[in-house]
């Protein structure tokens, strides 16, 4: 398979043909310029919003950047077939794929994922069938009286010989239990009747709020310049509203980080040191800002059970497709130790190393007897491999997409067991670019 | 397992005492109906609490029992003939929750056969005679 030119080559070569400086581009894009060198240098997976911003930024398709389609959709379709069983040599061509038909390729990734989300829905609806009580006690009345009506049926039908007291005994259970079959297939419809769903494409609430923020990269220019006063025409496009208040309230704490803490401010800084003053020492809320407004950098927050609140994905640092993330993330360990800020460069398989920052903090009201509301953020922002240091902690995208056979932390086999052999080379020779 | 050849053993007339523990009356109407045409003596028990004593006072050959017992539930009743004196008696659990949880527990609890509701009068009177020939 002849290879094509890299993404960024060719977002070089466009960025030299318009007489662009790496500087212009990388502002109107929103990231910084030595990261816009690392993506010219091929030193950085790019995909998705990214993609997208620096293709405006060069006033071109993402399509005429993109090597493989991107990056990005590449990895998800090999991941999503890889989790499907399909063979590591069919893998391989998902680039292929993503390259010459990259509509079809993004169709399919669709349907995946929507195929996922039906999965949980479905998911949601055993749990409610097994658990809901009302629902239990309704479908064992019908079942009884399905049973009656069926086991007394078919005595009448199969014994011609049946005498007069039988016969008349049988037909007035018949009769009685057949209308308590009725009765309970009414019960049973009402139930069903008087739940709320459907008209919700599929999506739970939360699933439906975190594919808003993903459309949006996460980012909402007009909270930084109308403040909470935007949000309900922002969140007017979902129809659940349940879906909607869920989105509202995520915005309306967006919006109260922007008041605290200007967007200017945020433009003007590096790190999230510069920052630490200003937020008054809340961390949490520097990592949040930062994360939020600079597309290249990702940001996660998890509760104290380390169920995911929200995620915003950067190209190369993806999150989790299934199941929780790698156990290894600093933001784990932040969750140990509360108010103790963690620093520390991990290293995907990919080899792309990563500066992940992470913060627990304890959320009032602090009530006595009460366990405290405890929110772990962590800010991933890429840096440059330190070459001949050993220094960066050697971190997955959670077990089961993790080529990292060995991991002592593995919890479950990852599904791209074929690819491991490559990979453990990858890891072991030292990275040529 | 209801599929059976003329030397099958489940095939000789059944003697013997079938005990069903089954609160719905009509069920049980229409289940002791059916066992005495095909040859059993048949006693019925609806009250879950007072189960264990029944299934002592009648020595059946094979105890039906109803999961949904006012009382005591099924499951409870089975756990305490597998623990008592005669933990071999072969016991057909009947449900109307056909859920695999409800399955996995009956057999984890030692259950001979496991029935879901609605069921079929020849598929209950095939199970009766198989596990009294067991």
């Amino acid at each position: 398979m002849a290879r094509a030119t890299p993404t960024g080559h060719r977002i070089r070569e466009r960025r030299l043909a318009l007489g662009l400086r790496q500087r212009e581009v990388a502002a109107t894009a929103g990231i910084s310029p030595s990261y816009l060198n690392l993506i010219e240098h091929n030193r950085r997976a790019i995909g998705g919003a990214l993609l997208s911003r620096i293709a405006a930024a060069l006033r071109t398709e993402r399509a005429a950047l993109a090597e493989e389609g991107d990056a990005e959709l590449v990895e998800a379709l090999r991941t999503a077939a890889a989790l499907r069983g399909l063979a590591p040599s069919a893998l391989e061509q998902a680039g292929d794929l993503a390259r010459r038909h990259p509509g079809w390729a993004r169709l399919l990734l669709a349907e995946v994922e929507a195929n996922a989300a039906q999965a949980r829905m479905i998911e949601t609806l055993t749990d409610r069938l097994t658990h809901d009580p009302t629902l239990a006690e309704t479908m064992h009345e019908l079942m009884s009286s399905v049973a009656a009506v069926r086991s007394i049926a078919s005595i009448l039908a199969q014994t011609p010989e049946l005498d007069r007291n039988w016969l008349m005994r049988f037909h007035g259970n018949l009769d009685e239990d057949s209308r308590r079959l009725a009765s309970s297939a009414d019960a049973v419809r009402k139930l069903f009747d008087a739940r709320p769903d459907a008209s919700k494409g599929g999506l739970l609430p939360a699933e439906a709020v975190a594919r808003f923020l993903d459309a949006n990269g996460h980012r909402f220019d007009r909270l930084e310049d109308e403040g909470a006063g935007a949000i309900p025409e922002l969140v007017a496009g979902l129809p659940d509203p349940v879906a909607r208040d869920m989105a509202a309230a995520v915005l309306a704490g967006d919006a109260d980080d922007v008041a605290q803490l200007p967007h200017g401010l945020v433009q003007a800084a590096e790190t999230p040191a510069d920052l630490l003053a200003a937020a008054g020492g809340d961390v949490a809320l520097v990592f949040r800002r930062m994360g939020l407004r600079d597309p290249a950098r990702g940001l996660m927050i998890c509760d104290a059970a380390g169920a995911v609140l929200r995620c915003k994905p950067a190209a190369g640092f993806p999150p989790p497709l299934i199941g929780a993330g790698c156990p290894l993330w600093p933001i784990y360990a932040a969750s140990s130790a509360p108010g103790h800020t963690i620093d520390a460069t991990i290293e995907m398989p990919d080899g792309a190393s990563w500066r992940a920052q992470a913060v627990a903090m304890l959320t009032p009201p602090v009530r006595f007897g009460h366990p405290p509301d405890l929110r772990a953020t962590m800010l991933v922002t890429p840096v440059e491999a330190a070459a001949g240091t050993d220094r960066a902690i050697p971190v997955g995208p959670g077990c089961r997409t993790c080529p990292r056979a060995a991991c002592p932390a593995r919890r479950e086999p990852s599904v791209l067991a074929a690819r491991l052999d490559k990979a453990d080379d990858a890891m072991n020779t030292p990275a040529q670019t | 397992m209801t599929s059976r050849s003329e030397s099958d053993p489940a095939d000789r007339t059944p003697s013997g005492r079938v005990l069903l523990i089954e609160d719905e009356p009509n069920i049980a109407t229409a289940l002791s109906f059916i066992l005495q045409r095909d040859g059993w003596q048949v006693s019925t028990h609806s009250d879950g609490a007072t189960a264990l004593d029944a299934v002592a006072r009648h020595a059946p050959a094979v105890v039906v029992l109803d999961v949904m017992l006012p009382g005591r539930s099924g499951f409870e009743i089975l756990s305490g003939i597998r623990t008592g004196p005669r933990p071999d008696l072969p016991v057909l659990m009947l449900t109307a929750k056909g859920q695999a949880k409800d399955r996995a527990r009956a057999e984890a609890l030692g259950a001979s056969r496991f029935m879901t509701k609605p069921f079929s009068n020849r598929e209950i009177l095939d199970a009766v005679r198989a596990l009294a020939a067991s």
